[in-house]
């Protein structure tokens, strides 16, 4: 995540070069100048929108920006570097030009942190920094960045803002950044003396819906004698507040929806395998981390590289067994580097797909008339997996970054969508409906079905059912796979994720009623929307997800089915 | 070969069974050796000598007794009566809790803070001791919610799930989300039953130091008559009429209610019944061990204890035994020497006897008597059986069959 | 005087996810009678003997044991235990179990949990497992596991297990599938002495076997999830719908 960040952050610097070293300068003459001229200077600062001095103002009201004394008298304004010789001495780097600081011979410097003085720096000086700092932030290429600057500004209450936020507002070129300046002006204004100001400011954030406004409204109302005030904001509350429970309202539908998408595209594996075949895979879990678990080592190849190593507890004629392997790196960076997400999701589809197949030829086959004990083999299998993923990727979660495409969210009347969530509700519709085209609308398919009906029948009338259940069994691992790749852009990848999601993803198949894809779909969508909405109502994941547990229990008393169950009419 | 189903690994005998004979005698000179002898030795041979065994043995013996008992409890759920629940762990568990409120409580101002209260309730917070704590200074009132508790929430929930006739897998995965959503439950601090940390750090029971040699003597030999009586109750139970009843259900549930026998009633008297027997092994466990955390009760805790049963040999008493003892040894061993392989061994191995040994191990002289008296006869061939409904939902689609 | 009626079947419909399995179905059984029904496969027989006994309710219709107990309000150890007995069509014996075992599962007494655990096996219990082993010729297996059976004991013995419970109406499924010729006689001769005492009925496809036991009696045509036509056996063999539907093929196996 920081490596992107710093890529996104490359680009700007070297438009913003020229500007940043006029800045510096700007800034090594206010750290020796005084009174009004340092004030105008800052003042100046605050204007530049240069983000490398942004942390160089920071520095200084640490007190970290150090004053060398030239052997010609003049005043150079330094900063240590982190890195410190044996001597606990450190190189300093010059604020005005960025260079090392050298004598006459070009001999780099070394200081000990005691040996500089401080820059002077007093309330009012820090005030004026802290002033120049904030300016500063407001002028961040990042919008969200100085989006949230402004939010900043507008619960500060302090009223010399106004004028710094006004004249941001004049120059900011993004709508949404506009609207969250205007809220912080509004904001300050409440707190103005005048009640004709007040509730012209209440009247502009009932406008503006400002969601966090409640709060200050309150007190507004509550500490102004003026009735106009009072009940403008009355008013103003109650609107808000109306609003916020229809974002919370919308919110809470699009995070059921996407969760909901989550466990279909987890729990779809699921349904094919335990459905249609009737195997209780609890391997599935380990399946999905496959698919996780790819998606890392396809990033690693498009960065610098994979590689692990294994040494065995055993030794073998004196030699310990060990084996590895190492993958080299792309090296790739920007867009190319991005679009390693686009390799990945085949491939954990592949990779998933294989190990799947490799557990169906060595375990399950033997076990298609033996539901219970394909649920232990495939147990034995799980923590098998899970130990190779410790041993390979080791026992801590990895890292998996998104792409700047799945990064970020645009709201819509103040609600948000995560672009991944977007993503994955689009990813949920592509594969179900690849999926329900796959079982019915192809040759595979129709034998699929066949088998899964009959096998005695579909073998006799020729059917390589052997084949047929290799495929179908690859096929529901594969779908874990790719449902892994698309876990490790929403949460953490261990050797166990799997097993966060084994028993949720058994509850979707058995409440949308076993083999039924439909069922399925519907009970993914309602148990992630119960889940989220009695989380919203309980403020607690856990009780919301124990209390989705005990409704799945009941629910089966009226449905033992599940939601579409085929009922049986045959016996034994 | 390992392609058969249920019915055919029992019908050709591939499940193990014991003389009967041997069987007793077998019982009664492992009895003497575990709760006579090895206390004996624990107590009076003098330490060095080649017969003392010492404390840590008893301890680490009293362990593997109280699994032996779970192991029990599992098996006569799924090797007698064909229902595989993957929530036995949680009846342990709450045993287990039950039993470590009173000795929490036993704690008095020893604990950390020097408070009534025990410590992670200081540590939390609590103003005062929840309403439902304060009985359990009574010993025997924690004894009776041993029984009580587990055997209640297994009636409910046993209910529930036979009324609307879950069978075979959705068992499974019914009772392993009962326990999941109990362990996220356990693990919560406001649950007041001390979170993920779980109750530690006991000090008497009934009067006596927890951590003396003779306390843990006196907790082994129950726990050693425990699992002696346990397998009393469950070789009467699975002898009766009633135990017949039992292995019919497993084997044709449709024959015995339309036999007239209200299954789901039978099902429901075991549940409950293997409920309490795990829950009784676990308050013997909690003492001995010295700490019960919700970790306990978490779904793969379960499955390790189906593991121990079917590496023994279901449908046996004398297997889950076998299996709790041999497996935890194994385990205790495994950790301590390839502690990055263990749970690779566990799953191969539990691969290895599902496929290859649905017996387990006490099917092994059985099968090689078989193999020595005729090596050259394989066992006749089997005409195809028919697949049971229940376990294949395939079959359950609306076209297979409307005659 | 008309002999009581023992089952009374009246407009029952069932339909299976839109699918008509059983469609606007009168059927009265009288007691002591032996009645076969025959049909094609799909015709919905398998599933009339659900509706019979509590496995499946019908969506509309009554039906009735006896006079006047409701069945359809009832589940299935309750109907049994009324003295309603059911063979499979595969037969469903305890594999696990001995013969002998099977038959004293099987026997009529108390069903609660708690009696099996302590009513001890009677000497009249042991008399009574030994004349059904007899009847169904098992006596020399009595100590066989019944998993290691032949296809047509477990027949026959599915059929003793029945007659241990000493119902009043046994509904005996495709009782001749895999017996041999003679099996099968005796299978007939044997249902045929039920006859009277109890009340049978009986489905079949063996146009052989349907025409021993049925001769003279009643038989019912099944066809589509409704009965195309009752009446003697010998009349039902002369209706050309019939003879178009079902026994147009059945002419070649006699």
């Amino acid at each position: 995540m920081a490596l992107l960040a710093g890529l996104g952050g490359l680009a700007h610097l070297s438009a913003a070069e020229g500007n940043d070293a006029t800045a510096r300068r700007l800034l090594a003459q206010a750290v020796v100048s005084t009174g009004p001229a340092q004030q105008k200077l800052l003042a100046q600062l605050g204007d530049s929108g240069s983000p490398a001095v942004r942390d160089l103002l920071a520095a200084w009201t640490r007190d970290e920006i150090l004053i060398y004394e030239a052997p010609d008298g003049s005043h150079v304004p330094v900063v240590l570097e982190e890195q410190q010789d044996a001597a606990g001495k450190a190189r300093a780097v010059r604020i005005d030009n960025s260079q090392y600081l050298a004598d006459a011979q070009h001999h780099e410097l070394r200081f000990a942190s005691g040996d500089l003085n401080a820059g002077d720096s007093d309330m009012r000086l820090r005030g004026a920094i802290q002033q120049a700092l904030d300016s500063l932030t407001l002028a961040d290429p990042d919008p969200d960045a100085r989006r949230s600057a402004a939010v900043k500004l507008g619960n500060s209450q302090k009223k010399q803002y106004i004028p710094i936020l006004q004249a941001r507002r004049g120059r900011e070129p993004d709508a949404a950044v506009r609207k969250a300046i205007d809220e912080s002006l509004a904001l300050l204004q409440l707190g103005d003396a005048d009640a004709a100001v007040q509730v012209a400011a209440i009247t502009r954030l009932a406008e503006l819906q400002a969601l966090g406004s409640v709060d200050a409204l309150r007190r507004a109302v509550a500490a102004s004698p003026d009735p106009r005030v009072k009940e403008a904001g009355r008013r103003a509350v109650q609107s808000i507040e109306q609003h916020i429970s229809t974002v919370n309202f919308f919110g809470t539908i699009f995070r059921g929806i996407s969760l909901g998408s989550i466990l279909l595209v987890v729990a779809l594996g699921l349904a094919i395998t335990f459905g249609l075949m009737g195997i209780i895979n609890m391997a599935h879990g380990e399946m999905i981390a496959v698919g996780a678990y790819t998606s890392y080592v396809v990033q690693n190849v498009f960065g610098s590289g994979f590689g692990f190593h294994i040494t065995l507890p055993f030794s073998f004629g004196g030699q310990l067994l060990a084996f590895g392997f190492t993958l080299p790196g792309l090296n790739a960076t920007g867009w190319w580097y991005e679009s390693y997400f686009l390799f990945a999701l085949p491939l954990s589809f592949l990779m998933a797909a294989l190990a799947g197949l490799a557990v169906e030829r060595s375990v399950i086959q033997f076990l298609y008339r033996r539901p219970l004990e394909s649920l232990l083999a495939t147990w034995g299998v799980s923590l098998v997996m899970q130990q190779l993923f410790r041993m390979v990727f080791g026992a801590n979660n990895v890292q998996v970054n998104s792409p700047s495409w799945l990064l970020g969210h645009f709201s819509l009347d103040d609600v948000s969508f995560g672009y991944n969530r977007v993503f994955v509700i689009a990813f949920a519709i592509v594969i179900v409906l690849g999926t329900w085209l796959l079982l019915t609308k192809t040759p595979l398919g129709l034998l699929i079905r066949a088998v899964m009906q009959n096998r005695d029948m579909a073998s006799c009338m020729g059917v390589r059912t052997q084949r047929v259940n290799m495929m179908t069994f690859a096929f529901g691992s594969g779908l874990a796979g790719l449902a892994g790749a698309f876990l490790s852009q929403i949460g953490n990848v261990g050797p166990s994720l799997g097993q966060n999601y084994i028993i949720d993803s058994f509850m979707v198949v058995v409440v949308g009623g076993v083999g039924s894809i439909v069922g399925t779909v519907c009970s993914a969508f309602g148990i992630g929307a119960a889940d989220q909405v009695l989380q919203q109502v309980l403020g607690s994941p856990v009780m919301g997800k124990i209390i989705v547990l005990a409704t799945i229990i009941l629910f089966l008393q009226w449905k033992p089915g599940g939601l579409f169950s085929t009922r049986s009419r045959s016996l034994d | 070969m390992p392609n058969l189903n249920d019915t055919q690994i029992i019908r050709r005998g591939l499940l193990g069974r014991i003389p009967a004979r041997l069987e007793l005698i077998g019982v009664i000179a492992a009895a003497l050796v575990v709760i006579v002898v090895l206390p004996s030795l624990n107590a009076f041979a003098p330490e060095g000598s080649a017969f003392h065994v010492s404390d840590f043995t008893i301890n680490l013996y009293g362990k593997y007794l109280c699994y032996a008992v779970l192991a029990i409890s599992v098996d006569l759920l799924w090797g007698y009566t064909g229902l595989l629940s993957l929530g036995q762990c949680l009846f342990f568990s709450i045993g287990g809790y039950a039993l470590g409120m009173y000795l929490m409580l036993m704690i008095g101002k020893l604990g950390q803070y020097h408070s009534d209260l025990p410590d992670f309730m200081v540590f939390l917070g609590y103003p005062k001791l929840p309403a439902h704590w304060v009985p359990f200074h009574s010993f025997w009132f924690a004894a009776a919610a041993v029984i009580w508790v587990p055997g209640a929430v297994a009636l409910i929930f046993g209910y529930l799930a036979f009324r609307s006739r879950i069978r075979g897998v959705y068992f499974s995965i019914l009772t392993q989300a009962l326990t999941y959503a109990a362990s996220l439950m356990f693990f919560r601090n406001d649950f007041t039953f001390g979170g993920n940390n779980g109750l530690t750090d006991f000090k008497f029971i009934v009067g006596h130091d927890v951590r003396q040699p003779a306390t843990q003597r006196g907790l082994y030999i129950c726990t050693g008559l425990l699992l002696l009586g346990t397998y009393a109750l469950c070789k009467w139970l699975t002898q009766s009429k009633f135990g017949k009843l039992q292995r019919a259900v497993r084997d044709s549930e449709n024959r015995v209610l339309f036999s007239g026998y209200a299954t789901a009633n039978f099902k429901l008297f075991v549940f409950v019944v293997s409920a309490i027997i795990a829950a009784l092994a676990g308050a013997l466990y909690v003492p001995q061990v010295g700490i019960i955390n919700p970790s306990e009760m978490t779904p793969d805790k379960s499955l390790e204890a189906v593991v121990w049963v079917a590496v023994g040999g279901r449908g046996t008493l004398i297997g889950p035994i076998i299996g709790a003892v041999f497996v935890n040894a194994l385990k205790s061993w495994a950790t301590r020497a390839y502690p990055d392989l263990w749970l690779i061994i566990l799953g191969a191995m539990f691969i290895v006897v599902v496929l290859f040994l649905p017996g387990g191990i006490v099917s092994i002289p059985r099968r090689v008597m078989a193999r020595w008296r005729r090596p050259e006869q394989p066992l006749p061939p089997l005409p195809t059986p028919p697949v049971e409904a229940s376990a294949d939902p395939a079959k359950t689609s609306p076209a297979s069959s409307a005659s | 005087m008309k002999p009581e009626l023992i089952l009374t079947v009246e407009d029952v419909n069932k339909n299976f996810d839109g699918f008509k399995a059983i469609t606007n179905l009168n059927f009265y059984l009288e007691q002591g009678e032996l009645r076969v029904i025959i049909g094609p496969n799909g015709a919905g027989k398998s599933t009339f003997f659900d509706l019979l006994t509590g496995r499946t309710k019908p969506d509309t219709g009554k039906i009735e044991f006896g006079r006047r107990i409701d069945l359809t309000a009832m589940n299935e150890y309750e109907i049994n235990r009324l003295g309603v007995g059911r063979k499979f069509q595969t037969p469903s014996v305890y594999v696990d179990h001995t013969v002998y075992e099977n038959l004293l599962l099987s026997l009529k007494g108390p069903r609660g949990v708690f009696s099996t655990l302590f009513r001890r096996t009677t000497a009249a219990h042991r008399q009574r497992i030994d004349a059904l082993l007899e009847l169904i010729r098992l006596g020399p297996k009595r100590d066989w596991r019944a998993g290691q059976l032949a296809h047509g004991e477990k027949q026959w013995l599915e059929i003793g297990m029945l007659l241990a419970q000493e119902p009043q109406v046994l509904l005996v499924d495709e009782p001749a599938a895999g017996m041999t010729d003679e099996e099968t006689h005796r299978t007939g001769e044997l249902l045929i002495s039920l006859a009277g005492q109890h009340s049978l009925i009986v489905i079949e496809h063996d146009m052989t076997f349907v025409k021993q036991i049925a001769e003279g009696r009643k038989v019912t045509v099944l066809h589509q999830g409704s009965i195309l036509c009752e009446g003697r056996f010998e009349e039902v063999q002369a209706n050309p719908e019939v003879r178009e539907v079902y026994l147009g093929r059945g002419h070649k196996d006699r």
